[in-house]
């Protein structure tokens, strides 16, 4: 690959690769700087399991969400999914006596026909993806609340604490396989299936796959399934590692996952789709999360990180989309044309007028009185 | 093809008419292709040339009229129909999806598939071997990068695995080409007019629909001139010139 062609830039030998090497570099760069801060605590091996355990909680949501952002679809409803399919698989578990082997699958069915029901209203009812998957994680999140009524349901047969946080003695803990083994089957659906060459052509131009015949709305419906799925069977997972369930649970999975997809380099736009980049997504996360933890800063903090990743992994992947970097050089440049000028007062006159605010209630401020 | 000798058109559509609502888009338009031809058809924006060549490939039905193919009538209730009995269409967009690779491009929707402890998964390999066949058999074209996305090849290259597509279906025989030379500057556009001929050469009818005039007497045999949904003329290529055509297309003619 590299040998046979006449030297080109680096940058343009390495595009194709950028997806992996992003958040590898990322990934490395938390390494080495917590190697630096905080390396006793963060590289300890019941650490490194406490990081592989909250990634492998979203690794199939990661898997089954890349294949809906690269149909140029999104779905905001996993959370939900997840805890009302728990919620339900807890209440047959502990109010019907159903076996946990039954209740499982059961649960990921579940999942499945509430994606279902996503694909369906996306694909019949013509309800924009962003719009029906947050009405839909709206309703199923109240079909939880009305279900559990605040309770919490709690201590459940081994096998599904086994899911969550079970271990082979002197290996990886058994989520974690879980996690994997849905990934590796989501490289597989991607490269060697109809459903993951469709998913591609799909998101790259829906007219030519219309034009050659593939199904797009079918094969829409087919990756809301298998998200919905995949929620569940995280819903299932995040049972066991608590113990517990309730309708609350599971808040902001959607955000987290789409996250990692879209910092492993599966774009927003459709069309490219990266299985280890979402792999990597994941872990990236989880071991950010972690490292703020380890350093003890404190948890609200997370949210701004989380925040701060995603919209520098997002432009990274828009610079690097861009083909003409001519005078984009500096970036400073683009400040002085006119249009960059005006902006620039624009933005003078929104911070101003705040300082002048801050200034005026400064200067005019009384003793406070605290409320209550 | 010969003056005199001429067999019997492949393709002959007798009649057509197609309405949309109120709207007349073609009246009573007759319209002949041969194998081993390219005919050309011309006319200005709106004069129902695409109308045409849908209801061709079975994209739409007509209102009235017949479609008979080597003599047969047949008819189209969809383009996959069309596909079948050996016609196709290479569109002005070309319908390919720029993030897969050439491979992918090709058997798009048609993916051939091996199976594996009876799983039935993408044969990829065997995909990757029959594109460069493919292509360079019937076109003559070798791509540089088989794995590169579509969207990193040249405007000719592309058409090159739009049409790659269209032929790799042993039964095809009439293509249509919808504008192929509209995006092209005019290295890629003389490419695309040799792998027009290249397709005509092995027997193909291949009906080419074009605005640029310069292409039309380069590459085809006769032209079709539409003019307000209507056929105002077929003309020998050989025996005409770009004046005559243009004459028939703006109906010059007509008003004198």
């Amino acid at each position: 690959m590299t040998t046979e062609t006449a030297p080109r830039p680096l940058t343009e030998r390495l595009e194709p690769y950028i997806a992996i090497i992003g958040p590898m570099v990322m990934i490395l760069a938390i390494l080495i700087f917590m190697g630096v801060a905080e390396p006793a605590r963060y590289f300890r091996t019941s650490n490194m399991n406490l990081i592989l355990l909250d990634a492998a909680l979203y690794m199939p949501m990661a898997m089954a969400m890349t294949f809906v952002i690269t149909q140029r679809g999104i779905d905001l409803s996993i959370g939900s999914i997840a805890a009302l399919s728990g919620i339900m698989m807890a209440f047959l578990i502990k109010q019907y006596g159903f076996s946990v082997y039954v209740a499982v699958p059961i649960a990921i069915m579940l999942g499945a026909t509430m994606g279902l029901i996503n694909g369906l209203v996306i694909t019949r009812l013509n309800v924009p993806d962003l719009i029906g998957t947050l009405a839909m994680d709206l309703v199923y999140r109240g079909f939880a609340l009305v279900l559990a009524k605040g309770l919490v349901l709690a201590r459940f047969p081994d096998f599904l604490t086994d899911m969550g946080r079970g271990r082979i003695p002197g290996f990886v803990p058994i989520p974690v396989l879980i996690g994997i083994a849905t990934m590796i089957a989501g490289y597989f659906l991607l490269t060697r299936t109809y459903f993951g060459r469709y998913t591609v052509a799909i998101g790259s131009s829906p007219e030519a796959a219309e034009l050659t015949g593939i199904s797009v709305n079918r094969h829409k419906v087919f990756a809301y399934v298998l998200c919905g799925a995949c929620a569940a069977l995280a819903g299932v997972m995040l049972t066991g590692k608590l113990n517990a369930i309730q309708a609350t649970s599971a808040p902001y999975f959607n955000l987290h996952v789409i996250a990692a997809v879209v910092v492993g380099g599966t774009s927003l736009f459709g069309g490219r789709a990266s299985m280890l980049g979402s792999f990597a997504g994941v872990l990236l996360l989880s071991m950010m999360i972690n490292a703020l933890v380890t350093l003890r800063i404190e948890f609200f903090w997370q949210s701004v990180a989380s925040g701060v990743v995603i919209v520098s992994a997002v432009a990274l992947y828009a610079w690097m989309q861009k083909k003409d970097r001519d005078g984009a050089g500096s970036w400073m440049a683009s400040l002085q044309t006119p249009d960059g000028q005006k902006m620039l007062r624009f933005s003078a006159a929104i911070i101003g007028v705040l300082i002048a605010l801050l200034a005026i209630g400064g200067l005019t401020a009384v003793d406070p009185t605290p409320s209550g | 093809m010969t003056e005199n000798s001429m067999p019997a058109p492949l393709v002959k559509m007798r009649g057509i008419t197609k309405r949309f609502g109120g709207v007349t888009a073609l009246s009573n338009v007759d319209l002949d292709a041969y194998a081993g031809e390219v005919l050309a058809i011309v006319g200005d924006n709106g004069a129902g040339k695409s109308t045409l060549i849908k209801i061709l490939t079975g994209v739409y039905q007509p209102t009235e009229g017949d479609i008979f193919l080597d003599g047969e009538k047949v008819d189209f209730s969809s383009h996959a129909d069309a596909i079948t009995r050996g016609i196709d269409a290479v569109y002005q967009t070309l319908a390919l999806a720029d993030h897969l690779d050439p491979p992918a491009n090709m058997f798009l929707g048609n993916e051939l598939t091996r199976s594996v402890l009876g799983v039935t998964i993408l044969d990829n390999k065997r995909m990757r071997s029959e594109t460069e066949r493919v292509l360079m058999e019937r076109l003559g074209v070798t791509l540089k990068s088989l794995d590169a996305p579509t969207e990193s090849l040249s405007g000719g290259q592309r058409q090159a695995v739009a049409i790659a597509r269209a032929v790799y279906h042993e039964g095809l025989r009439v293509l249509v080409m919808d504008e192929p030379t509209a995006a092209l500057g005019p290295q890629e556009t003389a490419r695309t007019l040799k792998l027009i001929q290249t397709l005509k050469d092995q027997g193909l009818a291949v009906i080419l629909i074009s605005h640029s005039l310069d292409d039309v007497f380069e590459v085809s045999d006769r032209v079709h001139v539409q003019r307000r949904g209507q056929c105002v003329g077929t003309v020998r290529t050989a025996d005409s010139n770009t004046q005559e055509v243009l004459g028939l297309i703006v109906g010059a003619e007509e008003a004198a």
